[in-house]
């Protein structure tokens, strides 16, 4: 049956708007309610972190890294400490892995917790994304503890750690991971089953393997299509070989394999992996072990290069990093899982309507501040 | 109403000089006047206990600040939105987007002229005052679509468009559920629907449990009426899981995005007084209105006692969370039946038909549209087109046809 017609107008959606997870701004040419093209228009939170990196020292970029998504500052920073370790070829003490691998995951958590919640929102459910900030709120507790940050921490440094963890870090992140079990459950309950929610989000912008892999998504999205890619698994860095974990896949449960119903739980299922890693990674921590003992008195990596990747919550995070043998680094290029999972927005989007652009968009998981830099 | 008012104003022997015209005139003016603060501290009201229960959804505290937990919040809010510049966008039309927010507010204003609150209280003793109400609130759309149009903003016309094909189509399976409630009272008048919903009666007329002789409870397709009245008047009134029009995370606020101060609080005053109506609606349709559930005191006395051996059976075998909260439906109904067991006073009120038995039916039905609110998910506009015309209008036609066998079959109604 044919449609008809109507005269097409551009929309501008942001860079002030609520669902556009920061300030990025989509043009949208509509028909209608029917979205036929979908331009992002990035940039209104750039930053230059790349070019500040070029002229700080090694150790003052840290804090820039965690800038970027900052929703998941632990893991920016541990990518970024790890690319430098690997130049200067520092061995860690156990001690230090366990507790990076315990705040990254934990980071995870609560960046899926976000990601869920938020999406939750997209699709006009309120009370989802209160209840994820709920969970969210512990995590942050545990990092304050340990750091003294609740949102960027500068906590992972090169060789190291700022601080050992407190006394009583332990008994809490055990007590926030036997509770956070049955608070997923509450989010199934009251979301991913939901029948509107399950008509809203399923067969929407549906990924293709193809599509995900030739616009370079990565992470949980690319996963929902189906992609079984994680670099936790499939190249394991830091001490992830040693850990007993699920990759969640997108199948198509509610419709089709990589629709937004897919990338959705995907995550939801992610973050059960994730304290599973946690608890086995608590389980395993050695007691004893200085955390500055490898932080290096002065950082002067050897010429040459190094492109780093790890699994940050959005994909993979990428350090390109250039070194001329100086204190201060040539080049920093950050290979943002955001920017590249930001790029299929056109490929997915065309021909849905408004509603669903915006939920497409909620369930790719973006973060403006790492997209811009 | 207007008419007691005006003889008790004539009663007094200094005012009988004044025509009867003027003191007509006058109780018409002050039942206007009553009507509308009605409405604007209902607003008041439910925008309070709406944020309140929200906040125990979302396990949060709500507004705590303004008086005692935050019971003058709104005061405070609406005073604060009084004292707002008016700001007309540049290129919006000023003539339109100055009347739009007035008609809202005056159509769903002007519904609540035909509702009784009891069998004495209401402004306009109306015979045909379901289809006034319907068909006044129909206006409200005319509003929306004025204030997105002249708002000369392409979300504010996405929200209003969204409105008036939303409100159009879901007027019609409404209209229909309301009438075949009307084709079982044979009036349009409001009162004789709920005085024909006195006393208790079977189940369904033959299923033996006592319940009131509400329409919700005549027969099966009236109670399945009353859920599709339900979805439909949410969706007229624009609440989640229906609220596309306002869709905050879409058209960030749809008509509504221009519009500042005074004007926005119109609408927000207009959207909780539709909210209101809806839920007399269905009391004065479904639930029988200000009739009481019980029909008399010593029937009152044994439902109560049913009512909280149940909530104490629900307590104890659903093991619920014992909790502030969980536990008021059980205190309530033990407190009810013990007060109705030692004060027969009480009881004698409990079955006597009365403002009470409305207010506490609407409130109710007014938890419920926010319970959904916060909890659904949105659905899509085609969705939604999809939920009326394919779902709803043929569940309501059907309704009708049953509703008509059924009273056939029973023999209410012989040819």
């Amino acid at each position: 049956m044919g449609r008809l017609h109507a005269e097409e107008m551009i929309l501008n959606m942001g860079p002030q708007h609520p669902s556009t997870h920061g300030v990025l701004r989509l043009k949208l040419t509509t028909d209608g309610e029917i979205v036929s093209k979908i331009e992002p228009v990035i940039g209104y939170l750039h930053r230059s972190f790349e070019k500040h990196a070029e002229n700080l020292e090694y150790q003052m970029v840290t804090p820039f890294t965690g800038r970027c998504d900052y929703l998941a500052a632990m893991g920016s920073e541990h990518g970024y400490a790890m690319a430098v370790e690997k130049m200067l070829g520092i061995e860690l003490p156990e001690r230090v892995e366990y507790l990076r691998v315990i705040f990254a995951e934990l980071q995870r958590i609560a960046s899926h917790l976000v990601a869920v919640g938020t999406f939750g929102l997209d699709v006009g459910a309120i009370t989802p994304f209160i209840y994820c900030f709920r969970e969210r709120e512990l995590i942050l507790d545990l990092f304050e503890m340990a750091s003294g940050g609740r949102l960027l921490y500068n906590y992972i440094w090169i060789g190291g750690l700022a601080h050992d963890i407190p006394p009583g870090f332990v008994e809490k992140a055990y007590e926030f991971l036997d509770a956070f079990d049955k608070r997923v459950d509450e989010y199934n309950q009251i979301l991913t089953g939901n029948k509107i929610f399950v008509e809203r989000a399923a067969d929407i912008g549906v990924m293709t393997p193809e599509v995900a892999i030739n616009y370079g998504v990565t992470g949980p999205s690319l996963r929902a299509s189906g992609v079984n890619i994680d670099i936790r698994r499939t190249q394991p860095y830091s001490i992830y070989d040693r850990f007993d974990f699920d990759v969640p896949l997108g199948e198509g449960l509610q419709g089709t394999v990589g629709d937004s119903w897919d990338r959705y739980y995907v995550r939801v299922l992610e973050m059960r992996e994730s304290a599973k890693i946690v608890r086995q990674a608590l389980e395993q921590l050695p007691v004893e072990g200085d955390v500055q003992a490898a932080v290096p008195r002065r950082i002067k990596p050897p010429v040459g290069e190094i492109y780093f990747r790890s699994e940050n919550p959005r994909g993979e995070l990428g350090y390109y990093i250039v070194s001329d043998g100086k204190n201060i680094p040539a080049r920093v290029k950050m290979r943002s899982p955001a920017f590249s999972n930001l790029s299929v927005i056109n490929e997915i989007g065309q021909g849905w309507m408004i509603s669903d652009v915006i939920a497409i968009l909620g369930s790719l998981d973006i973060v403006l501040g790492e997209i811009d830099r | 109403m207007i008419q007691s008012l005006a003889n008790w104003i004539l009663s007094f022997d200094i005012l009988s000089g004044l025509g009867s015209s003027l003191v007509w005139g006058l109780s018409l003016f002050i039942v206007a006047a009553l009507i509308f603060v009605f409405v604007a501290v209902n607003a008041i009201v439910l925008v309070y206990v709406e944020r309140k229960v929200s906040a125990f959804m979302q396990v949060r505290l709500g507004p705590m600040r303004v008086g005692k937990f935050g019971v003058l919040q709104t005061v405070a809010d609406a005073l604060k939105l009084l004292q707002k510049e008016d700001i007309i966008p540049e290129k919006a039309d000023k003539v339109l987007f100055t009347i739009g927010p007035w008609t809202i507010l005056v159509a769903s204003v002007a519904t609540f002229a035909a509702i009784p609150f009891s069998d004495t209280l209401l402004a306009a003793n109306m015979n045909i005052g379901l289809f006034y109400v319907i068909s006044i609130s129909s206006i409200v759309v005319l509003g929306i679509v004025m204030a997105g149009w002249a708002s000369n903003n392409k979300w504010s016309l996405y929200g209003a468009m969204r409105s008036a094909a939303q409100i159009i189509s879901y007027e019609i399976p409404v209209g229909i559920t309301l009438v075949a409630v009307v084709a079982v009272v044979g009036s349009l008048n409001l009162q004789t629907i709920i005085q024909s919903q006195g006393g208790v009666g079977n189940l369904f007329h033959w299923i033996p449990i006592p319940l009131p002789n509400w329409y919700i409870f005549h027969s099966p397709f009236l109670f399945l009426a009353a859920f599709v009245y339900m979805i439909g008047a949410t969706a007229e009134i624009n609440r989640t899981p229906f609220d596309i029009p306002e869709s905050e995370s879409e058209l960030v606020a749809g008509f509504m995005t221009e519009f500042s101060g005074l004007r926005w609080a119109l609408f927000f005053l207009s959207e909780y007084a539709n909210a209101t109506l809806v839920a007399f609606l269905v009391s004065i349709v479904f639930l029988g209105g200000w009739q009481s559930p019980f029909a008399s005191y010593s029937g009152a006395q044994a439902a109560l006692l049913v009512i909280s051996l149940v909530a104490i059976m629900w307590t104890v075998f659903v093991k619920v969370k014992i909790g502030r909260l969980s536990m008021y439906p059980l205190g309530i109904s033990i407190l009810t039946t013990m007060a109705a067991w030692l004060f027969p006073g009480f009881a004698i009120w409990l079955a006597s038909p009365g403002l009470f038995w409305i207010v506490l039916k609407a409130a109710s039905i007014i938890f419920l549209l926010m319970w959904f609110r916060w909890t659904f998910p949105r659905l899509r506009v085609d969705q939604l087109m999809y939920v009326s015309w394919k779902v709803i209008l043929p569940i309501s036609l059907i309704n009708l046809m049953g509703v008509a066998v059924w009273m056939w079959l029973s023999g209410e109604i012989q040819f």
